[in-house]
């Protein structure tokens, strides 16, 4: 990846963390779209599996600053996502736009799970019902913006060469 | 060059590994070691965020509230323009609260529904049925006056024909019971254009047919059922007038009326049992014709009392007047007679006193308008002397 990219990539990838923080708390859905997941996706399948693990735990021990509960879970989790979207992506085309909406769907539901099992909030058939409703519904939002996002900034970004 | 790439794959693998660690130390460090870690996240790396995020927060709660105002303006909006549609039901409801307590017995409430279709304008649907007590031929009143007469009895419901109905036929009189005639709705012919204004804009009008010739009724005199039929017990309001029209009947007047209720405002009514009817309804509606006349009466009186009052003030005028001409002639011809008038004065010191000062100013009018004819006599006399020339 050449210096142009990178830093597009920076960019778009802050303008995302952005969103998570000004648009969700204004539009406050139930299951509403994680863009920080979104954000890890569009870095991960650029850098290396150890840069994209850095990424995410980072991004996942800052989310988890203000959730004192599962404090590292979401590095966990985001750590998880990160490594194992950038490995994916020499095993996949990851530049088509359903796939990587796939890979975004399990990505946020895995990073739910892993959330939901950490905090320990819930128990029995609550934990299920938030898993499986709630989860996947936040899940599917989030691969659902994600796919959007990456319609529109496909003449921006350039995939690193598998 | 593979070696290389094998390292990488190591160095991701160990990078990886460290990252799962790190967490999984984190996710167990105490709680005392935990919190500085994340203050110290929170005041560095995560600050700008959280600054972000209450921008935004303010930005949805002031959002909600504009919505919240914005909805409870509505909601304030939707009230008042409720207010008006309630005090009128209000008012109707008291009224036939007032009717039911002045009625006192034989009576059923039930609410008129009414029907949105043409044909359905000669009729009403009442919510009270066979189960209720309702028979068929139930007088319909309202507070206003009447309304119908029920026609159909089902157990849950009953159908009443509207006094616009065109078989329906009152016996009616005028307040006083001057003036007797047959109520029926007034069927309007083609417009002609040439008709009074309420012809062509109201409906549900009614005509008084067949009042003796002799029997007059003004504008405004409301018509009461006579009891004459059987049917429409006496006392019951049908219309007012509204003008008498002219009709091929020669032989008697007919009238124009305007109906004591508005079938398109009907929403509650009383239905009379056919004993409640028998029985009479002569003070139920007495006191609007008592009012009617009391007002009348009020207003007549008031007239009669100003009339008096006017004629009185004239009369005390003229007499006044006429009181100082007399004695202006007294005066004059006192003065002429001399001390014979004097007699004639009356015992009044200050009126003789009057009188005769106002004969020496007259006197002394009189010498002073004789000596200036006098002197102009003189003076018409010197200036033909002194102007001989001139002379023609």
């Amino acid at each position: 990846m050449n210096w142009g990219a990178t830093v597009r990539t920076i960019l778009l990838c802050a303008i995302l963390i952005l969103l998570h923080y000004t648009l969700r708390p204004l539009l406050a859905w139930r299951a509403s779209a994680d863009f920080l997941i979104i954000a890890l996706l569009l870095a991960s399948v650029r850098v290396r599996p150890g840069v994209a693990a850095i990424l995410g735990f980072i991004i996942g021990l800052a989310s988890d600053s203000l959730a004192l509960s599962a404090f590292g879970a979401g590095a966990l989790a985001m750590t998880l996502i990160g490594f194992a979207w950038s490995r994916l992506k020499a095993v996949f085309f990851a530049d088509h736009v359903l796939l990587n909406g796939f890979f975004l769907f399990l990505g946020k539901w895995a990073y739910e799970i892993v959330m939901n099992l950490v905090e320990r909030r819930t128990h029995g058939a609550e934990l299920l019902m938030q898993i499986l409703v709630w989860s996947s519904l936040s899940a599917a939002v989030t691969a659902v913006a994600g796919v959007v996002a990456l319609m529109l900034l496909r003449p921006v970004l350039e995939t690193r060469g598998t | 060059m593979a070696r290389t790439a094998r390292f990488s794959a190591r160095l991701d693998v160990v990078i990886f590994a460290a990252c799962v660690i790190l967490s999984l130390i984190a996710m167990v460090l105490p709680a005392n070691l935990r919190e500085p870690v994340a203050s110290a996240l929170r005041r560095s790396l995560v600050a700008p965020l959280i600054r972000l995020q209450r921008g935004a927060e303010q930005w949805r709660s002031a959002y909600l509230s504009s919505e919240r105002v914005e909805l409870r303006r509505d909601t304030l909006a939707l009230a008042a323009a409720r207010v008006p549609t309630l005090e009128i039901e209000n008012d109707r409801l008291r009224k036939l609260l007032g009717l039911g307590s002045k009625v006192q017995w034989g009576f059923i409430p039930a609410e008129a529904l009414q029907g949105r279709g043409r044909a359905e304008d000669f009729t009403v649907t009442l919510s009270a049925g066979s189960n209720a007590g309702v028979k068929e031929r139930s007088l319909v009143v309202a507070p206003e006056g009447l309304v119908g007469l029920v026609q159909t009895v089902d157990p849950t419901m009953s159908l009443a024909i509207l006094f616009a109905h065109p078989d329906f036929r009152v016996s009616a009189m005028s307040a006083d019971g001057s003036a007797f005639g047959i109520v029926q709705p007034h069927v309007t012919t083609t417009s002609t254009g040439n008709e009074p204004a309420f012809l062509r804009s109201e409906r549900y009008l009614l005509e008084m047919r067949g009042v003796p010739f002799r029997a007059t009724m003004k504008p405004g005199a409301v018509v009461y059922s006579s009891g004459l039929g059987g049917i429409y017990p006496k006392g019951i309001p049908v219309g007012v007038v509204l003008a008498e029209i002219k009709t091929p009947e020669s032989w008697a007047r007919t009238y124009l009326l305007r109906p004591s209720v508005n079938p398109a405002e009907l929403t509650s009514v009383m239905i009379l049992t056919p004993e409640r009817a028998a029985a009479g309804l002569i003070n139920v509606w007495a006191d609007v014709g008592a009012v009617d006349s009391a007002t009348k009466s009020i207003v007549a009186a008031g007239d009669s009392l100003a009339r008096q009052s006017a004629s009185k003030e004239a009369a005390a005028r003229r007499a006044s007047i006429d009181s100082a001409a007399r004695l202006l002639a007294d005066s004059l011809t006192r003065d002429t007679t001399g001390r014979a008038a004097e007699r004639v004065l009356p015992t009044d010191s200050a009126t003789a006193a009057r009188i005769r000062a106002d004969s020496a100013a007259a006197a002394r009018i009189r010498r002073v308008r004789r000596d200036s004819i006098a002197a102009a006599r003189v003076r018409d006399s010197l200036r033909r002397d002194t102007t001989p020339g001139v002379r023609p």
